[in-house]
């Protein structure tokens, strides 16, 4: 009996890891770093995690998450609030409707998949960010930071794969 | 039985696939809704957004105090190879900053007989908290920072904040022990500031740019690169005279200010809670304040 439902709580815990990583990481990368410049281009660690979790384990990284992560993401860097919500909300929804095309892939077809994300989703949320303030400001840093973050990624897919090995392969089992 | 279940899953199947599509739908809607309600500066999302850097401020704080240990370490290593250079040139400002001490002595000894002859009426010291800050990296739309300090330290929306080397910018959002930080630079920031010598006025407008703007200038404003410029005070909001920056070029992009502070490496900063002219958060000019506060 205690052993089943210590069990159950092994299992949902495990199930909720890709969510509570990504809350992490995202809580990390608004640290201060002291790096000049930094802050400006700071790499986009969300749109990192919901990619990843969207090609390999999207059953256990719903819209939801997505959202919630956004919200969380404008919250600490201080972006107008709901932009990310809707940016990861909709790389989500783009990645799991062409999941089918994603596997058995090789990690450089999903790479260049994850700039073309970067891309839109930079040009999304410039185009919203200069409508919400009523001014055509630099597209520079944003594409900057899209560059950046992409480079990032497979430092990122390659942490995050470790953490889905250790933690959630035993669910398969 | 099993036929049952194949029947109730021919059902269920679909209306959740409608359900999943639906909380898509009701989710982007709800993405846009918030994002309207942000920008309008409701009073709810406000309180949210102030909340949730609240409960997580501690927790950021302790972690940045490691980065911050290392950043440190660094800089003392890099420094150690610069000594010999950084040694020469202390003495040479030493000694340019031993003139202006004694200059600055004996205007203050004139300034003093005057009010005493004038019957000069000293202004209240302003007050002050400081705090630390636990979060940058404002991302590529906006120029602010997360610092640990909030209502119960005094800190209110709308403070000017400082640090050794100038204005840095103001408080955004204030929770109870958490507060985010407009920089300057940052889109939304609106400063009335002054030329230090010509008496220019203008409104320092950010951009997102590292330099920013000087806006609503007279038309024929003479001003020069490298003037200082200083918060005017005027709109009561900020305390006058603050440094704010030098002007670093004038052309047809406007004229643009380097701010005096190094909105990358800010590791404390200074609140002005309270300054001379403000009784709690109301500006009122000087024959109005109420006497008792003297």
């Amino acid at each position: 009996m205690i052993t089943a439902a210590v069990q159950r709580l092994d299992r949902s815990a495990r199930q909720l890891a890709p969510f509570v990583m990504s809350i992490l990481l995202v809580m990390f990368s608004a640290l201060p770093v002291y790096l000049p410049g930094y802050g400006q281009v700071a790499v986009d660690v969300g749109l990192m995690t919901v990619f990843y979790w969207a090609i390999y384990r999207p059953d256990l990284f719903p819209v939801i998450a997505a959202f919630v992560l956004g919200l969380w993401q404008d919250i600490l860097v201080g972006s107008p609030i709901g932009l990310h919500a809707l940016i990861l909300l909709l790389a989500n929804w783009a990645i799991v409707s062409q999941r089918t095309f994603f596997q058995g892939r090789s990690f450089a077809v999903i790479w260049w998949c994850f700039s073309l994300v970067a891309l839109a989703a930079a040009i999304v949320s410039w185009i919203i960010v200069c409508a919400l303030n009523v001014t055509i400001m630099s597209p520079v840093p944003v594409l900057f930071q899209a560059v950046l973050t992409v480079g990032v990624f497979p430092f990122m897919a390659w942490l995050l794969a470790r953490a889905q090995h250790a933690i959630i392969r035993p669910l398969d089992v | 039985m099993k036929h049952r279940a194949e029947s109730v899953a021919k059902v269920t199947i679909p209306i959740r696939a409608l359900l999943n599509r639906f909380a898509l739908l009701f989710l982007i809607i709800a993405a846009f809704a918030i994002m309207l309600l942000g920008k309008a500066d409701t009073l709810v999302v406000e309180r949210a957004r102030s909340g949730v850097v609240d409960a997580v401020a501690p927790v950021m704080d302790a972690l940045s105090r490691p980065i911050a240990k290392v950043s440190e370490g660094v800089d003392r290593v890099d420094r150690f190879f610069s000594v010999y250079e950084e040694n020469a040139q202390l003495r040479e400002q030493n000694a340019r900053l031993l003139e202006w001490q004694s200059a600055a002595l004996a205007l203050a000894a004139e300034n003093s007989t005057f009010r005493k002859m004038l019957n000069f009426v000293p202004e209240r010291g302003g007050s002050f908290a400081a705090a630390r800050v636990i979060g940058d990296s404002g991302g590529v739309f906006v120029r602010s920072v997360l610092i640990n300090g909030g209502t119960v330290d005094g800190i209110q929306k709308g403070d000017a904040v400082v640090n050794g080397n100038g204005l840095i910018g103001r408080i955004a959002e204030s929770g109870r022990r958490s507060g985010r930080v407009l920089l300057v630079s940052d889109l939304n920031s609106r400063i009335p500031v002054v030329g230090e010598k010509s008496r220019v006025r203008a409104i320092l407008a950010g951009d997102n740019s590292p330099s920013p703007k000087l806006a609503f200038l007279p038309q024929n404003a003479q001003l020069e690169v490298g003037d200082r410029i200083v918060t005017s005070g005027h709109g009561g909001v900020f305390p006058a005279g603050l440094p704010v920056g030098r002007i670093s070029s004038i052309g047809d992009g406007g004229i643009r200010v380097q701010p005096f502070a190094d909105f990358y490496r800010l590791e404390y900063v200074r609140i002005i809670t309270e300054f001379p002219g403000e009784v709690a958060g109301q500006i009122v000019p000087s024959a109005a304040r109420p006497s008792q506060r003297k």
